[in-house]
C-alpha cells in the first residue's frame, strides 16, 4: 500500500486565546476521496487552508505529498502548489478574466505551451466540469453559482493535480446541481486519478462519495473511517450529527441508493 | 508509430512545437502503438487526439493498440462532442468597427441612464421635502464631517500654497510696473472667483466622490442594495440625497475656507516678496473686492456639489458583478466629476461674463 499522500501530526492552531485545533491528527491515502466534517467553526477550513500552505498552525506537522508545508514560505511552496488543485469556497475566480482565461492561467503560468493548445486544454477541462460550452468566453460575475464552482474546479484541475482540495464544494447549490457536483467529483477522480481531500457539511457528499470521512469535534478528530463504521460511532456529538433528522434523510438516501 | 514517454502537461509542450514538420508516412493503414506510454494527463491526451485526427484526416486508417485503460479513458474524453462545442464558441474577437460602436452605444446608454439617475434623484429629494419627517439626518450630519471637517486641513494647506504660488508669479510682473500694491487684487479676485471653489471641489471629488463611489458599490456587490429595497427603504434616500446635501453645506462652507487660507497665502507672500504689508494688503482687498466676486465663488460650490455627489453615486450604482468593476467606476467616477466641474466652471464664467457680473 502507498504510504499516505497527506500526514497531518498533532497540530496545534491558535487565533488570540482561541483554540481552533488541539492535536489534530489524520492521513489521507492515496487515490481516495477524503471528507473533512464537523459543525460549522470547528476549524476545518482552516485546517485545509493550513495543508495548502496559506496559513501557519502554532505546532505540529502537516506532510503533504512527502514534504512538509508547515513553515514554507511562497516560494518553496510553489513546485508543490503545482501538484495540487484547490476549490475555494466562493470559487476565488478571477472577475477581470473570462472562464477560459481562468482555466488557463496555471497553464500559462507554469507551463511552455503555446496559447491555441492552452486554449484547448481549458476547453477540456471546461467541458470536463460540466459547463455549457458558451460559458468559456463569459465572465465570473454572469455564471450562476452552480457554474461558479465547476469553472473554479476546472481551474483547480487544469495542471492536472495529483491531489486536489475541495473546501465546501457543495455549499449554496441547489440539490440537483449538488447531486450533479457528487458525480462529477467521483468522475474526475476515476477519469485523472485524483486523490480529493474535501471539507464538507454535506450529508449527501459524505455517505455517497466519500471513501473515508473524519469527523472533529472541539479541534481533535473523534473519529475516522468509513461511513459505515463512523455511523456506528458511540460519540455523542457524532451520532447526533448523522442522526439528526437531515442526517438519517441522507442515510437513507445513500442507502436505498445501494 | 510508437508513442514513447511521459505525455504530461510538462512535456508535450516541445511536442506540440514539433508536430507541424512532421512528414506523416504515406501508409493507408498506421498502427500506433501506446504500450511506451509511462504516464499521460489531459494534455497529453489531448496532443495524441489531435494527432490521430489529423492521420485520420488524410485518409488512413488508424487503430490504437497497447494504450493503458485509464490512458484510453483519457483519450475518449477529450475526444467528445463537449470539448468541440466549447472550442467552437470560442468566439472571434469584434472587428475595430464593432468595438467601436459597442463603445459608442454604451457611452449613449450611459448618458440616458444618468439622466434617468438624476430624474429619479429629484423625485425622491421632492418627495423627502415634501415629507421633512422623512430627511435622514444623521447620515447628512456625517457625511458633511467626512467630506467637510475632515477635508479641511487638506483644502486649506493646498489653497495657501495656491495663495502664495499665485502672487509670487504675479510679484514678477507687478515689480516691473510698480504696481506691487495690486497683488491684493490679483490674489482676491482668483481666489475668491475662482480657484478656492475649483480646487475645492477637485479635492472633494477626489477624496468623497470616490469614496461615494466605492462605497455604494461594494453595496451593491454584496446586495446590500437590493436588502435595502426589500426592508421598504428606497436607496436613493439612504444613500444618496444625505449626500448630496451633504455635499451642498459642506461645499460653500470649504470654499470660504478657503478663500481665507488662500488669500492668507497671498498676503505671506506679498510682505516678503513686494514688500506690501498687511494692513496695506487687507485695506487694498476691501477696494478690489466687491461683494458680489465673493457670491459668485460660493455661489458655485453648492453646482460643484451636486455634480460630484450625483455622479459618484451614480457611478456607484452601475457597479456590476466583482470587486474589478468597482475599482472601474471609482477612476471614471472622479474623472468624470472633475471634468464635470470644471466644464461648469468655464459655463458660469460665460455666464457671469454675459450677465456683466
Amino acid at each position: 500500500m502507498p504510504g499516505p499522500i497527506v500526514e497531518v501530526r498533532d497540530l496545534h492552531t491558535r487565533f488570540g486565546d482561541t483554540i481552533v485545533h488541539d492535536g489534530v491528527g489524520l492521513e489521507v491515502r492515496e487515490g481516495e476521496i477524503f471528507a473533512l466534517a464537523g459543525a460549522s467553526g470547528c476549524g476545518k477550513s482552516t485546517l485545509l487552508r493550513e495543508m495548502i500552505a496559506l496559513q501557519q498552525p502554532v505546532a505540529g506537522s502537516i506532510r503533504v505529498l512527502g514534504r512538509e508545508v508547515v513553515g514554507l514560505g511562497d516560494e518553496e511552496a510553489l513546485p508543490l502548489r503545482r501538484h495540487w488543485g484547490v476549490l475555494f469556497e466562493r470559487g476565488g475566480l478571477f472577475g477581470s478574466l473570462t472562464v477560459r482565461e481562468n482555466v488557463g492561467l496555471p497553464l500559462r503560468e507554469h507551463t511552455e505551451l503555446g496559447d491555441r493548445l492552452i486554449d484547448e486544454i481549458a476547453a477540456v477541462k471546461i467541458a470536463l466540469a460540466g459547463l455549457p460550452p458558451d460559458a468559456g468566453s463569459k465572465y465570473p460575475s454572469e455564471l450562476s453559482g452552480g457554474m461558479r464552482k465547476r469553472a473554479a474546479l476546472a481551474r483547480a484541475i487544469a495542471l492536472d493535480p495529483r491531489l486536489l482540495f475541495l473546501d465546501e464544494p457543495t455549499a449554496g447549490l441547489d440539490p440537483l446541481s449538488a447531486e450533479g457536483f457528487d458525480e462529477l467529483v467521483r468522475r474526475l477522480k476515476e477519469l485523472l486519478g485524483l486523490t480529493i481531500f474535501m471539507v464538507t457539511h454535506d450529508l449527501d457528499l459524505l455517505w455517497g462519495v466519500a471513501d473515508r470521512v473524519a469527523f472533529m469535534v472541539d479541534g481533535r478528530i473523534a473519529g475516522v473511517g468509513p461511513m459505515q463504521e463512523l455511523s456506528k460511532s458511540e460519540q455523542p456529538l457524532v451520532r447526533e450529527y448523522f442522526y439528526g433528522p437531515r442526517g438519517r434523510g441522507a442515510w437513507e438516501q445513500a442507502w436505498k441508493r445501494k | 508509430m510508437r508513442c514513447v514517454g511521459a505525455w504530461t502537461v510538462d512535456h508535450v509542450a516541445g511536442l506540440e512545437a514539433r508536430l507541424d514538420d512532421v512528414g506523416w508516412p504515406a501508409d493507408t493503414e498506421v498502427v500506433v502503438e501506446g504500450s511506451t506510454v509511462r504516464a499521460m494527463d489531459t494534455a497529453g491526451a489531448w496532443v495524441l487526439h489531435q494527432i490521430l485526427q489529423t492521420l485520420e484526416r488524410g485518409g488512413r486508417r488508424v487503430s490504437l493498440r497497447g494504450l493503458r485503460a485509464e490512458h484510453e479513458a483519457l483519450l475518449r474524453m477529450v475526444g467528445s462532442p463537449g470539448v468541440g462545442d466549447v472550442l467552437a464558441t470560442a468566439a472571434a474577437r469584434p472587428s475595430f468597427l464593432e468595438r467601436i460602436g459597442a463603445s459608442a452605444w454604451a457611452g449613449a446608454r450611459q448618458t440616458v441612464e444618468m439622466l434617468s439617475f438624476v430624474g429619479e434623484v429629484a423625485v425622491v429629494g421632492v418627495r423627502s421635502v415634501l415629507r421633512p419627517g422623512r430627511i435622514r439626518w444623521k447620515p447628512v450630519l456625517y457625511n458633511v464631517r467626512t467630506a467637510g471637517v475632515d477635508a479641511l486641513p487638506i483644502t486649506g494647506l493646498l489653497c495657501f500654497l495656491m495663495g502664495i504660488v499665485i502672487a509670487y508669479q504675479g510679484a514678477t510682473q507687478l515689480r516691473r510696473y510698480g504696481a506691487n500694491i495690486f497683488v491684493a487684487d490679483l490674489v482676491g479676485l482668483a481666489m475668491l472667483r475662482e480657484l478656492s471653489p475649483l480646487l475645492t471641489a477637485i479635492i472633494v471629488a477626489g477624496r468623497s466622490g470616490s469614496a461615494y463611489t466605492a462605497q455604494i458599490g461594494t453595496m451593491k456587490v454584496t446586495e446590500e442594495v437590493d436588502a435595502l429595497r426589500t426592508v421598504g427603504i428606497v436607496p436613493i434616500e439612504l444613500l444618496v440625497l444625505p449626500k448630496i446635501v451633504a455635499l451642498g453645506i459642506a461645499l460653500p462652507l470649504l470654499s470660504v475656507y478657503a478663500d481665507v487660507l488662500g488669500v492668507a497665502g497671498g498676503m505671506v507672500m506679498a510682505k516678503r516678496e513686494l514688500a506690501v504689508g498687511f494692513p496695506d494688503f487687507l485695506d487694498r482687498l476691501q477696494y478690489a473686492l466687491r461683494l458680489s466676486d465673493f457670491l459668485v465663488g460660493i455661489g458655485k460650490a453648492p453646482v460643484f456639489a451636486a455634480i460630484i455627489a450625483v455622479v459618484g453615486c451614480f457611478q456607484g450604482f452601475q457597479v456590476a458583478g466583482d470587486a474589478e468593476s468597482v475599482g472601474r467606476r471609482t477612476t471614471v467616477s472622479v474623472v468624470q466629476s472633475i471634468f464635470l466641474v470644471i466644464v461648469a466652471d468655464a459655463l458660469f464664467s460665460v455666464v457671469f461674463d454675459t450677465l456683466g457680473i
